[in-house]
């Protein structure tokens, strides 16, 4: 599948904003933020926001035609992409609830339940997001039970190396989000390993034999409908070599999260803890839009079967 | 709306049977479609590039040819690819417009492409490749199954069928309701064995594909030479010896 | 909504096209018509897109830079018509025959052909010299009539059907209907051809055949056959020359033609007279073997014994013949079985009574239900004639002929045997040639040779070197007329024919040919004169180019003079209709045909006093009369409109055609729908309709006496006699009964260093050159490869994509390939027409036609190696000058790494480079 800059532009940026609302609400939810602090809540709320909003604006610009956005939220009862969109919209008032709420009693009831509901919707977003992608079953790489826990894991990874750099700037120390930071670099890079062990040991979701209704017997592509490439061919065609993939691979997992892990526990012994959560923000950054390129150039569409193209 | 109708008792389920044995890959149908959809410069089914290097464009209809090999039998396929108006159409429950829609009274599948945004999840979601994007007006398009032609009482009745259909020359494509097990189309596929293309991924389409045959003659054996390779052959004597009368 | 004729192709299918606001909307097949029963194929679709094309010509044109150059200057029709007709009148004035008049994929031969007959040139042709005059000769010489244009299979009844070397752009929508009902009826195909797609791709039985073996295999069926007695006696007595006596007396000037009585009626051994009786006599039992006493106590023998003597022989027997046909031998065993089968255990028997020309009345038609069509793969073979004779002896060894179920003719045809005039030569007072210049030679006296026995057309059909070549040699005209000088030829005025390129055997030399001047400057082909529609490749050859319309924007008929749409229900033709206006300046060839020979005077253009006779085509369609009450048009003659084929012209004719759809048909009565060539009631019909001038019996030339004559000539026993050096080769060449010959360049090419057969066919969704500039069309192919069977590929060490070098005697050029199974293992082919050279047809400097499409052509040549002291032969059929594009060797090897990844040769790009002046923009 092509990996279009805006659709890893939304999906990473809304995994750091997602993620980092998820561990606000958790912490609110909690009460374990610090209440002499608001200023943390708030900036980490108003972060959040922007977040989500550059990634959805980017989504909108993977639209052709923007002006009928607003469309994408009425099928909510089927799409899973109407779905993101209305669980997206629905989250700015409720962490806009929780800022306000947060203001007035940090350790009220409202203040916890608003916190424990922007969790759910940070969370509840994301899993919209990977149940587009979980949902495609042309895409083997794609519909499986790796996706959805996968995005998830990556919303939390990325909001949690956000939230310990936020939390390092505004107190001074990351607190014990150094340590959860650095369990869920862990946690990603486990699940991301699982889910290339996965795919690789996958077989194809269909043969060309099948694809073309001749099940029992074996095909080849002689002549394909056309010689330049086709809008099908653009988008779902394109294959990435194999070295190249693995190449990259090794870059995602090396920058996305073995060098945050070993940053966040620096910035948790406490070595430089600024420097540190920056950086490993900054790593994760990069690392995760290498994965998700990955995340998109490896997957393969069944339709490319008709053109003989591997799937 | 985007989720899938319930199907009515009785409703049709229109769709195409596509004859692989008699299929020669002319690509009639997919130009005389592109031209139904297009009428020439009006340009509803755009082209890109049209004199330059990268020629391309949307077709709705695409022919393929294929080597296959099946039971120690080696043929080429031609196998023309469109929207198969899938029961189970998932590129109409993804569509976050609605744009993307099943008709609940015949089961044709279409865009409505004054709702369509062209976030192109549609295309993803069709293991088939029949959705192609319309970059110049940035909407999705797909076959319609002639839908402003099956339904035209201005046309003769017999002309109210799909372009692509109307225009094959071997008369490898049929149309008809799939639902109605008396239907020419229906009985086609049962006397044929009539398959789904790709029938693991659950979409169920509509459209069926009729597998290759191959006609035999049953014969006796040829006779052997009964003769030494010079002069004629004594069964032929025999039959030159009978009286003929002109 | 207007209902024409296409021209996407040659089909001629009935078309309804839609405007809207005067624009195309949509072009569809016309139900109602004969040909195409409303289907329409991916040409006539997109027949919406060649009317936009930017390639159409726009202006007359005067060529200002040197020829080839691309360089015009746009001029005004009145100039353009001035200097054509300057130019041809004083060619007239001096010798008509210094025009040379060659048209493409022409469908007015009966008014391009009219035209030069009345000019007075011997020098005219169509394509047919490279299509398929192969198949036009064999079959009228044979049978009066020919697979193609003059014949179709009955398929409504086949249940075998055999398909020799069809290329799948072959008879687009007639073929591909006629193969759905033979499917959905369960008849069995067999295709024979080295190539799997299209047509063969649905084939129940294909054989990749070795090209140019498609004779020794119907000749080992035709052994088997023999060898089984499976063979229809009572036909061939009936219907065929089988038993006709055929002299044995060698060295005699008559040994090998028919035995004839006093009254030059053939002769037959009568078994229950035991008496030598008039071959055609009733009540006889004519002897098919043995040898009989003539009169003059020389011996004679029946055809059918000479044929089943020869088959018989183990030389072709299918184990003989499996290795070089690339087929093992009980597979040709059990096919031969499989049609004996069909042929005889499943006949089929219609309750439909009808007399035959004997007077005998038949209560039911009874067919051999195998059918038989073959095309270019035989065709364009240097040994093409006899194949095809061999297919249409098997036909009538198994009397699958004219009957249920298996090829028949298409009306007009039958014809008698052989059909037409001879070729004209001679000039009558005012100028015009005796005869049409394309004819039927029916023996030497009839060849249009000098006193040395050298031919006096420049393409030397009709000469010792092709004696039968009835269409022409288009392939030959440019190397000739450079080869012989403007002394002989002037003026090369070509239409719709893109020599230059993809019609041209050898576009390298060709090009040379038409650009090499002599030491003052002059060109060697003084003029070339290039009508067109379109910016081919040849356009920036000319030095006046006559732009045609598309065939949107005018009137045309589809003639029973030409080539004409009958079918075997009946005869057919069709007109075509301006549905656009022309948006440029542009005009109907053929009207500026018409007018050119009012402005020359011919006669029967132009009246005594010489002024021009008709306005346009349309008049002429209307109102020429070929002969009396014979017209272009044959549906609603008369005054009243109701004369069928023969009648006076009716001013209302076309709006008759119109109100019809556009065509005209006459549906025969079922007792004339088969056995045509003896059916009495139909042959009485077709005379009374102007189809035919006599309604004898047309005997079915098992056994072709013309070609004995020509043999006899060049043994030295009838004049005139060919040269030297043609004798051994005319004697080789022209046998009364089919002959397999290794193809002759592949038998004079070293087979080691060029080990594979080369060949191309154009694929169902391109015509002629016409493809690439039409948006749609192009989408779908824009590049060629040339594919390779799989095991020769991993042999040659290449993969799908991989650049290889193609070598011939003659040339090399660099292309990629593609792998596949379905293909003869020792055979290369590629999609024919697709590589366009850089400038043409208005594309883009980066069109992939240009840089990864690639034209087998390059490495073809239009000679055979020279041989000897004399002057290399062309590369043609002996008996008819086909071209022989088929007869190609080739070797192919991987390019280097580094090989730039384009296809080679390359030629410098030409586009057209127009000034206008401004009284012109005005």
């Amino acid at each position: 599948m092509r990996p279009a800059a805006s659709i890893l532009l939304l999906t990473t940026a809304t995994g750091f904003g997602f993620g980092l609302l998820a561990w606000l609400g958790a912490y609110a939810a909690l009460g374990l933020l610090p209440p002499e602090a608001p200023a943390l809540l708030i900036a980490g709320i108003a972060l959040a926001l922007i977040l989500a909003s550059v990634g959805l604006l980017a989504s909108v610009f993977h639209l052709e035609r923007k002006e009928r956005a607003w469309r994408a939220f009425t099928q909510w009862r089927s799409s899973w992409l109407s779905r993101e969109g209305v669980a997206a919209v629905l989250i700015y008032p409720l962490a806009i609830a929780l800022g306000v709420a947060f203001l007035r009693d940090a350790q009220s009831l409202w203040t916890r339940l608003l916190g424990a509901a922007t969790l759910v919707g940070s969370l509840g977003t994301v899993y919209c997001t990977a149940m587009i992608y979980a949902s495609l079953k042309p895409v083997r790489q794609w519909h499986n039970a790796h996706t959805a826990p996968d995005y998830l894991l990556y919303a939390l990874f990325s909001g949690a190396v956000l939230f310990a750099a936020l939390r390092t700037a505004a107190l001074g120390a990351a607190g014990p989000m150094a340590s959860v930071a650095a369990l869920m670099a862990a946690l990603a890079c486990f699940a991301k390993c699982a889910y290339w062990r996965h795919i690789d040991r996958q077989g194809p979701l269909a043969t060309l034999a099948s694809a073309i209704g001749l099940p029992k017997g074996t095909a080849k592509a002689l002549d394909a409908p056309h010689f330049s490439e086709n809008y099908i061919l653009r988008q779902m065609g394109f294959v990435i070599a194999r070295r190249h993939a693995a190449r990259l691979r090794r870059l995602a997992l090396g920058v996305g999260f073995a060098l945050p892990l070993v940053l966040e526990v620096l910035a948790g012994l406490p070595v430089v803890p600024l420097t540190s959560t920056l950086l490993a923000l900054g790593c994760a950054a990069v690392g995760l839009l290498i994965e998700r390129w990955l995340f998109f150039g490896e997957a393969t569409h069944v339709a490319a079967l008709y053109y003989g193209r591997p799937v | 709306m985007t989720m899938l109708p319930e199907r009515a008792p009785g409703a049709k389920k229109l769709g195409l049977v596509i004859d692989l044995d008699t299929c020669v890959g002319c690509h009639a149908c997919a130009v005389n479609c592109k031209e139904w959809n297009t009428g020439g410069e009006a340009a509803i089914l755009p082209d890109y590039d049209k004199y330059g290097p990268q020629p391309d464009g949307v077709w709705f209809n695409r022919i393929h040819s294929y080597e296959t090999e099946e039971g120690g039998c080696s043929r080429t396929v031609n196998l023309p690819r469109s929207c198969l108006h899938c029961e189970d159409a998932l590129c109409v429950t993804v569509c976050p417009t609605g744009a993307s829609y099943k008709r609940l009274e015949d089961g044709i599948v279409l865009v409505d492409t004054d709702k369509c945004i062209g976030c192109q999840l549609c295309a993803w979601a069709c293991p088939y490749g029949a959705r192609e994007l319309d970059e110049k007006a940035g909407v999705m398009r797909k076959c319609t199954l002639c839908i402003d032609r099956i339904y035209d009482e201005n046309l003769p009745a017999a002309e109210r069928e799909p372009a692509c259909v109307a225009t094959c020359p071997s008369r490898a494509r049929h149309f008809g309701d799939l639902a109605d097990p008396q239907s020419e189309v229906s009985k086609l596929v049962k006397e044929r064995g009539g398959v789904d293309l790709l029938s693991d991924l659950g979409y169920r389409p509509t459209n069926k594909y009729l597998p290759p045959r191959r006609a035999t003659i049953p014969s006796a054996p040829a006779e052997a030479p009964s003769h030494d390779g010079k002069g004629l052959g004594a069964a032929l004597l025999k039959l030159l010896d009978k009286a003929l009368s002109r | 909504m207007a209902r024409t004729t296409c021209y996407m192709c040659a089909c001629r299918c009935g078309i309804k096209v839609h405007l809207q606001d005067g624009k195309l909307r949509y072009i569809e097949g016309n139900r109602e018509h004969p040909i195409n029963r409303g289907v329409l194929c991916a040409k006539g679709s997109a027949g919406i897109m060649t009317a936009v094309s930017p390639a159409r010509l726009s202006t007359p044109l005067r060529r200002i830079g040197p020829r080839g150059s691309g360089s015009f200057e746009a001029i005004s029709w009145d100039e353009a018509m001035s200097i054509a007709t300057d130019r041809l009148a004083a060619i007239r004035a001096s010798d008509p025959n210094r025009l040379a008049f060659y048209t493409g994929r022409d469908q007015s031969q009966s008014l391009t052909g009219h035209f030069a007959r009345m000019f007075g040139t011997i020098n005219f042709a169509a394509h047919g010299g490279f299509c398929s005059v192969n198949m036009a000769a064999a079959g009228l010489y044979s049978v009066g009539g020919a697979f193609w244009e003059f014949g179709e299979p009955d398929w409504e009844h086949a249940k075998l059907f055999l398909l020799f070397g069809v290329a799948e752009d072959h008879d687009s929508n007639p073929i591909k209907l006629g193969l759905g009902r033979l499917k959905a009826r369960g008849a069995k195909i067999i295709s024979i051809n080295p190539v799997r797609t299209g047509y063969s791709a649905i084939a129940d039985e294909f054989l990749a055949i070795t090209p140019g073996t498609d004779g020794l295999l119907v000749l080992a069926l035709i052994h088997c056959l023999l060898e089984a007695g499976r063979i229809d006696t009572e036909f061939l007595i009936r219907y065929t020359n089988a038993h006709h006596l055929v002299i044995d007396a060698p060295g005699a000037p008559d040994h090998g033609l028919i035995a004839r009585d006093a009254a030059g009626r053939e002769l037959c051994f009568d078994r229950a007279s035991h008496a030598l009786v008039p071959a055609q006599s009733l009540g006889t039992d004519p002897a098919l073997s043995g040898s009989f006493m003539l009169p003059d106590g020389r011996y004679a023998r029946p055809a059918f014994a000479l044929l089943a003597e020869r088959y018989g022989d183990a030389q072709y027997a299918p184990e003989t013949i499996a290795e070089r046909c690339g087929i093992d031998a009980p597979t040709i065993r059990r096919i031969a079985a499989e049609i004996a089968e069909v042929a005889f255990n499943q006949p089929v028997v219609l309750a439909q009574p009808w007399t035959d020309t004997a007077g005998r009345h038949h209560p039911t038609m009874t067919g051999r239900p195998v059918a038989m069509h073959a095309m270019r793969g035989v065709s364009a073979h240097s040994n093409g004639f006899h194949t095809c004779r061999s297919i249409h002896v098997l036909q009538m060894l198994l009397g699958a002929l004219d009957t249920p179920g298996s090829w028949r003719y298409k009306s007009p045809y039958p014809k008698p045997i052989p059909c037409g005039s001879p070729p004209g030569r001679a000039h009558i007072p005012g100028g015009p040639l005796d005869a049409p210049p394309l004819g039927c030679p029916r023996g030497p006296e009839d060849l249009l040779v000098d006193e040395a026995g050298e031919a006096l057309r420049l393409d030397r059909a009709f000469s010792w070197d092709a004696p039968l070549a009835i269409h022409g040699l288009m392939h030959m005209a440019i190397a000739r007329a450079y080869e012989a000088g403007p002394q002989k030829i002037d003026t090369l005025f070509l239409f719709m024919a893109n020599m230059a390129w993809n019609s041209a055997m050898n576009p390298g030399e060709t090009t040379r040919m038409l650009t090499e001047c002599d030491e003052e400057g002059n060109y060697r082909i003084p003029f070339v004169i290039v009508a067109d529609a379109f910016a081919s490749e040849t356009v920036a050859y000319a030095d006046l180019v006559l732009p045609d319309t598309t065939y949107l924007e005018r009137h045309d008929c589809i003639s029973l003079l030409d080539r004409p749409i009958g079918s075997a229900h009946g005869p057919a033709d069709a007109i075509r209709v301006p549905v656009l206006k022309p948006d440029r300046d542009v005009r109907p060839f053929q009207d500026v045909l018409i007018e050119l020979a009012g402005r020359l005077g011919l006669a029967d253009f132009a009246d005594d006093r010489g002024r021009p006779l008709y306005s346009s085509y349309a008049d002429y369609m209307v109102r020429h009369e070929r002969r009396h009450g014979v017209g272009p048009l044959a549906g609603f003659r008369g005054a009243d409109g109701l004369a069928l084929g023969k009648g006076a012209p009716n001013p209302g004719q076309l709006e008759r055609y119109i109100e019809n759809g556009g065509f005209w048909k006459y549906e025969l009565p079922e007792e004339q729908l088969y056995f045509k060539h003896a059916n009495r009631a139909y042959l009485t019909g077709a005379r009374a309709m102007g189809l035919i001038d006599d309604d004898a019996q047309i005997v079915l030339q098992l056994y072709v006496e013309t070609l004995q004559r020509f043999r006899l000539a060049a043994e030295g026993h009838a004049r005139p006699r060919p040269p030297e050096r043609l004798r051994e080769r005319i004697s080789r060449y022209f046998d009364p009964l089919p002959i397999w010959y290794v193809p002759l360049e592949e038998a004079m090419t070293d087979r080691a260093r060029f080990p594979l057969h080369a060949i191309t066919q154009r694929p169902m969704a391109m015509y002629h050159s016409w493809g690439s500039h039409n948006a749609w069309l192009r989408q779908i192919l824009s590049e060629n490869r040339l594919y390779v069977h799989q095991d020769l590929a991993a042999e040659l060490g290449v993969a799908d994509e991989d650049w290889v070098w193609v070598r011939s005697r003659s040339g090399s050029l660099r292309c990629q390939i593609r792998t596949m199974r379905g293909v003869n293992r020792d055979t290369v082919w590629t999609w024919n027409a697709i590589g366009k050279r850089a400038g043409a047809w208005a594309l883009k400097h980066d069109a992939p036609e240009f840089h990864r499409g690639f034209l087998l052509n390059h490495v073809i040549s239009e000679f055979l190696p020279k041989q000897g002291d004399d002057a290399p032969h062309s590369n043609s059929d002996p008996i008819t000058g086909q071209a022989a594009w088929f007869d190609l060797t080739v070797s192919v090897e991987p390019c280097a790494p580094e090989s730039p990844a384009e296809t080679s040769p390359r030629w410098g790009a030409n586009p057209l480079r127009i000034r206008t002046t401004p009284e012109d923009a005005r």
